[in-house]
């Protein structure tokens, strides 16, 4: 499965710099984000909690960082196992560079699903994907206009390291947590 | 499915006090969404809490200009209203198109509205006419009540008791359905009334199965209906495919082009 | 004709137990002392085992063994195995690579078993299973048949181009030398959809071992208990077969997905010795979708040709069949053997060449589906005999006529194999005709036209091969084992009669069909007649039921060991009254002596068999009961047309099937109500593989469809009262009963039938094919010119 996103954030890029480079803000973005920790350089461990519907799942995930080019992007690729749920694995392409109106980031992931949010859960798989990235983004920029995130609070338990990590992160775990659901 | 405990609450403040008292917990009232999510071991809840026998959450009254329907009544029941069938033929259409007739006697309009489902039936006809689901901490109006993909307005702990439906002069819903589920692929309801009862116009679509953030309004149909309320008057208009849900059952230019279809169907049976 | 007997449209008896609750599936067996087996299977398509880490589910509450592929290696136990060769063009035979019973070294589809947990309860080993880890080192996935040859990641290193073999049947420069000088030749590019076969019970297996004894016993949802006593015992567990017992008792439909032995089934017998416990399977419907052996999947690529007056000279047809990861017991035979050699249909066509390449996939085993092979078949000549007419400006029904086989041409060799015995093909496809009024079709056309509808007909004149058998023929195609069937009729001493039948209902209500057969044939009540199958250790054997052939060949058996039991009564009446046995006659239920009214109830003979007081002991043994093995001489012939006519609604691509005729011929038959029963549930297969009915695997081999959410079933809203016609027909001439089979045509005409229709509706826009499933996007798109785009 492909995926493709953009989004720009309506602030300079040196804003958005100074704010992605603050692991609190990053790290409360990430809705259901229970833990993230270094591994190694560029190699990190994280367990987001997911509820949509019914469906609870808790993600352990692992994400490798390549490419890196600051300030411009990097790869990344890891996998994330969510129990008797299945499984994802995937890799993305997230850029980011100065835009009108603000600073455009753009992803482009490969997703793979398996086990049972693949058999069962086909169908919600491109919604889910944007739900989470306008929840991201959503609370993203609430946090940087200083208010609180309006979903459920998050426990944030590592240090978190720079804005392309952390997108990158989400771009990972957008492609691991799209899928879910739906099974009646 | 995981082991959990089991909770027979024998009021609405017993099943919140109970589930405050569990956290983790689920309400279940027809089940239909969460027993088969239960059985895939796909949610572990700690407690689960059956509201679906309390006597206050059941039954169909008409109260002035509205349906009030129970949040534990099932489709069924609200199918086989006379109450409904008379003020509202469309709601209780709506009804009896849900799932089978086994779905029908057990799932709930409670349930199918807080779990809103972006395929769900339901949730169509709450936005298409202007409903207000309550609960036992206040109300909502169903356009604030839907917030995106399996989410609500709903604070933890919140429990819906019962959903008002405002009386429309007329009122029409069609469904294409996907056909092995037998959701919507995508279904619209269409509902007018003179009085001014809605708060942002005269006439409302409403549309599910189709949104990727759930049900919503179309609003340029809706300003062509108050004019035309005729098939002919919405069968121009696309629906940019944009936000569409997208899936192996109907890509979103085809979702797009069956929103027209089903809302001129909807005006039909409105009009008939 | 009696009321009970040959052609009495008797109600099925067994059904008064189904509905109620009270049949004896396998799942209603529980044993002491059972234990609960929970296959953790593969969640990926194509991967490399690295480790399998099972110690945390080992000392999990309530486990009693947990085992690996390795653990089966170990002790020496054989891989499952596929119960037919195939041999390639070139004369090497199909590549047969070793499926494990639990994955070793590789997984090969999701789905595939790994490890076996083995708990007190089923929770538990649910539990613990999600304590085994498992690391998988993925590959890539073989999803896609035609990349599949072309090289890259191999499903088996036995095969690494992933080519199983490569089939060839007719002849090759005949064919092309007819389609050189052809007046016209329809091409055709043809996929016929994998299916799931979704039988409304999912399969169970318990194991059990007698330590005293040395003995095993396998309770299983089979179509077949002696084929898997033989294929497990022999060829996976080294038990000989004295010492195990198969059991199928009640079984909640197959459709052929139960014909197979499966890795479970072996599974469960070998580890109840190891932990000297029953142990119990219980397939759940998630599990279902990615293990039982799946139907169809053939890509096929066909030009016909035809002569100047439109007669067919030339067929060919290349086609890929997909056999998925592993082979299933008789999967090579399907798109061969049961393929190949229908495809002459009706028609008299002197050059047909097939060829047919079948490819491994990183996809559950593919085998037969009601039908198997013959729907393919039918679907690529009724297909692209639909098209022709399209394309030769001629009436599609017209067509077929004028290139049936005559009457006066049979026996009738075709160019691919067979000799069809006998047929008559214009009757049913005038009765068909009728039944779909198709003189007045254009008035309805036009009727809808005015409604904004389209409405369109589709004619399919099938022909199948049931009965499969000779064992000699089977044989020499590549078999390995023989394809007849047993019978024993045993009269107890009041003259109540147990028949002891190798075929096996699961459905098709021979509870009821058989015992009319004995009612018939020995003038006693069915309510005296019970009807014995499913278990290995009272039938003396048999090869089962699928290819719609219990009747033919099993019923065949039943009639030899009646005549056996009729002529033994013969003379123990001829000794009661006293006369020579040459001039005893038996009919309506009595013995008499030609010419006298001196006569002797079958019931009376039956005692005196068993109470031989006054008894020619000296020349006859006591007692009454025979056994008869039959294997005909070819397969039998079933033939008829079906006629579909559909509505489609141009605004969102919706068909609905507004008409649906069908007339065929079965030959004799023995109830009419069930043999319509099985032409109605046949067709709903039929138009549900026509129209909804997809399995669908994304790139990286992940099962899509895997729940009822998005595979579509049919319903019965789905479907319009159909008007169903059995003709008097044509006789089977080499069996007793003169009887062909009925089970699978309703699945083999249907679909050509149903999209012959969409396609005649949709005309108007210039489509000419449109592919299984017809679903409401597909043809919204082809109205519309819209190619969906890539979305995933």
């Amino acid at each position: 499965m492909k995926l493709a996103g953009e989004k720009i954030l309506p602030l300079s890029q040196d804003k958005v710099w100074s704010a992605l480079n603050d692991p609190k803000i990053l790290q409360d973005s990430i809705p259901g984000c229970e833990s993230f920790e270094t591994v190694s350089e560029n190699n990190y461990r994280a367990v987001v909690a997911m509820k949509i519907g019914p469906v609870q799942a808790k993600f352990n995930g692992t994400v490798n960082i390549t490419d890196i080019d600051p300030p411009s992007g990097y790869t990344l690729s890891g996998q994330g196992t969510g129990g008797s749920a299945g499984s994802a694995k995937g890799s993305a392409v997230v850029r980011l560079e100065p835009a009108e109106g603000g600073t455009r980031l753009t992803w482009d992931a490969d997703a793979r699903i398996s086990g049972k949010l693949a058999q069962i859960g086909s169908r919600l798989v491109e919604s889910s994907a944007n739900m989470m990235a306008n929840q991201f983004f959503g609370r993203f920029e609430q946090l940087l206009a200083g208010e609180k995130p309006s979903d459920a609070p998050v426990i944030v338990s590592a240090f978190l390291p720079s804005w392309f990590r952390i997108a990158g992160l989400i771009s990972l775990l957008l492609v691991i947590l799209l899928i879910i659901f739906l099974m009646r | 499915m995981y082991n959990f405990d089991y909770v027979r609450p024998s009021s609405v403040s017993d099943a919140a006090q109970a589930l405050s008292n569990n956290t983790d917990a689920s309400l279940v009232a027809g089940g239909h969404t969460l027993i088969p999510t239960l059985k895939q071991r796909l949610a572990q809840p700690s407690a689960l809490i059956d509201i679906s026998q309390l006597a206050e959450l059941k039954g169909i009254r008409s109260d002035g200009g509205n349906i009030v329907i129970g949040a534990a009544t099932t489709h069924a029941e609200v199918a086989g209203s006379a109450d409904v069938k008379a003020a509202i033929p469309a709601l209780a259409e709506l009804a009896n198109g849900i799932g089978d007739r086994q779905v029908r006697h057990r799932g709930t309009i409670g349930g199918s509205v807080a779990n809103n489902d972006p395929s769900a039936d339901y949730p169509a006809a709450l936005l298409g006419l202007g409903a207000s689901v309550v609960t036992n901490r206040g109300r909502y109006d169903a356009d604030s009540f839907f917030t995106g993909l399996f989410s609500t307005a709903l604070h933890p702990g919140e429990i819906i008791t019962a959903v008002h439906f405002p009386i429309p002069d007329k009122a029409g819903y069609a469904k294409f359905e996907q056909r092995a589920s037998r959701y919507c692929l995508v279904s619209v309801f269409v509902a007018q009334k003179s009085g001014g009862i809605f708060s942002s116009g005269e006439t409302r679509v409403a549309v599910s199965g189709a949104g990727q953030n759930g049900v919503f309004r179309v609003a340029e149909m809706e300003q062509a209906l108050q004019g035309n309320f005729s098939p002919s008057g919405v069968s121009g208009i696309k629906v940019s495919s944009a936000n569409l849900m997208n899936d192996m059952h109907g890509a979103a230019d085809y979702r797009a082009a069956l929103i027209t279809a089903m809302a001129e169907r909807a005006v039909g049976a409105a009009s008939a | 004709m009696t009321a009970q007997g040959i052609g009495a449209a008797v109600k099925r008896r067994e059904d008064f137990r189904f509905i109620k609750g009270d049949g004896k599936y396998t799942d209603d067996i529980n044993l002491p002392n059972q234990t609960y087996c929970y296959f953790l299977r593969s969640p990926v398509a194509h991967a490399a085992i690295r480790n399998i880490d099972i110690s945390a589910a080992q000392s999990a509450p309530g486990v009693v063994a947990v085992f690996t592929g390795a653990d089966v290696d170990a002790s020496g136990a054989g891989g499952v195995p596929c119960g037919w060769l195939v041999t390639s063009r070139d004369g090497n035979p199909m590549k047969e690579p070793k499926h494990p019973i639990l994955a070793v070294g590789k997984v090969r589809h999701v789905g595939d078993p790994v490890v076996a947990v083995i708990a007190e309860t089923l929770e538990q080993a649910r539990n613990a299973s999600e304590l085994v880890q498992m690391d998988l080192d993925e590959l890539p996935a073989v999803v896609n048949m035609k990349s599949a040859l072309q090289g890259g990641s191999s499903v088996h290193e036995e095969a690494a181009d992933n080519l199983c073999f490569d089939w060839e049947l007719g002849d090759q420069a005949a064919t092309d030398a007819a389609l050189a000088g052809a007046a016209h030749v329809t091409k055709l590019d043809l996929v016929n959809n994998r299916l799931i076969p979704n039988a409304m019970e999912p399969r169970v297996a318990i194991g059990q071992y007698a330590p005293g004894t040395e003995d095993y016993t396998l309770y299983t949802t089979s179509q077949n208990p002696h084929v898997i006593r033989l294929l497990m015992g022999a060829f996976v567990l080294s038990i000989p077969e004295h010492k195990l017992r198969v059991y199928a008792p009640d079984v909640g439909g197959g459709f052929g997905s139960k014909i197979y032995h499966y890795a479970e089934e072996a599974l469960v017998t070998w580890a109840s010795k190891h932990i000297r416990r029953p142990v119990k399977w219980t397939s759940d419907r998630s599990e279902a979708f990615m293990s039982d052996a799946h139907g169809r999947d053939h890509l096929s690529h066909v030009e016909m040709a035809f002569d100047a007056d439109n007669r067919i000279i030339a067929l060919k047809c290349e086609t890929l069949a997909n056999m998925g990861a592993y082979l299933s017991t008789f999967a090579p035979c399907i798109p061969t053997w049961l393929h190949g050699t229908l495809l002459a249909g009706q028609y008299v066509t002197p050059a047909i060449y097939t060829n047919v390449k079948a490819v491994f996939t990183n996809t559950v085993p593919v085998d037969a589906y009601r039908g198997a092979g013959r729907p393919e078949a039918t679907y690529i000549l009724e297909r692209t005999i639909s098209k022709a007419a399209q394309e030769l400006g001629v009436d599609q029904a017209e067509l077929r006529r004028k290139n049936f086989i005559q009457p006066n041409q049979f026996p009738y060799q075709t160019p691919v194999a067979v000799v069809y015995d006998t047929g008559d093909y214009e009757p049913a496809l005038n009765k068909a005709m009728e039944l779909a009024d198709y003189a007045a079709f254009e008035q309805r056309r036009a009727e809808a036209k005015s409604r904004g509808k389209l409405r369109g007909i589709g004619v399919a004149s099938y022909i199948e091969a049931c009965g499969i058998a000779p064992s000699s023929l089977v044989g020499a195609l590549g078999a390995r084992a023989g394809l007849y069937e047993a019978a024993t009729v045993r009269v107890n001493p009041t003259g109540s009669v147990s028949v002891l039948t190798g075929s096996h209902s699961h459905g098709q209500g021979h509870e009821t069909t058989f015992a009319q057969v004995v009612a018939d044939k020995l003038g006693i009540d069915i309510g005296n007649v019970d009807i014995v199958h499913g278990d290995t250790d009272k039938i003396p054997f048999g090869m089962g039921t699928y290819g719609s052939r219990s009747i033919a060949v099993g019923g065949s058996a039943l009639v030899n060991a009646l005549d056996k039991v009729i002529e033994k009564g013969k003379k123990i009446a001829a000794h009661l009254l006293e006369a020579s046995a040459d001039d005893i006659e038996f009919a309506n239920g009595a013995y008499t002596v030609k010419g006298t009214d001196k006569s002797k109830a079958f019931g009376d003979i039956a005692l005196t068999a068993y109470v031989p007081h006054q008894y020619p002991i000296e020349t006859l043994e006591p007692g009454l009961e025979e056994t008869a093995f039959y294997d005909p001489k070819n397969f039998t012939y079933p033939a008829g047309t079906y006629i579909c006519e559909v509505e489609i609604d141009p605004q969102t691509g919706s068909t609905q099937i507004v008409s649906f005729s069908a007339a065929d011929d079965f030959g004799n038959v023995i109830n009419p109500m069930i043999v319509e029963g099985q032409v109605h549930g046949g067709v709903v297969q039929g138009v549900g593989q026509a129209l909804m009915e997809n399995a669908v695997y994304d790139d990286n081999g992940q099962l899509l469809t895997g729940s009822y959410m998005d595979y579509t079933m049919p319903r019965a809203d789905d479907v319009p009262s159909f008007k169903v016609a059995t003709l008097a027909g044509t006789p089977c001439t080499h069996n007793p009963l003169g009887v062909k089979g009925c089970g699978e045509a309703g699945a083999i005409g249907a679909p050509p039938a149903v999209i012959n229709a969409i396609v005649d509706a949709l005309k108007e826009y210039g489509i000419d094919h449109i592919d299984m499933p017809a679903t409401p996007e597909k043809i919204w798109r082809a109205i519309n010119a819209q190619p969906r785009m890539a979305a995933e």
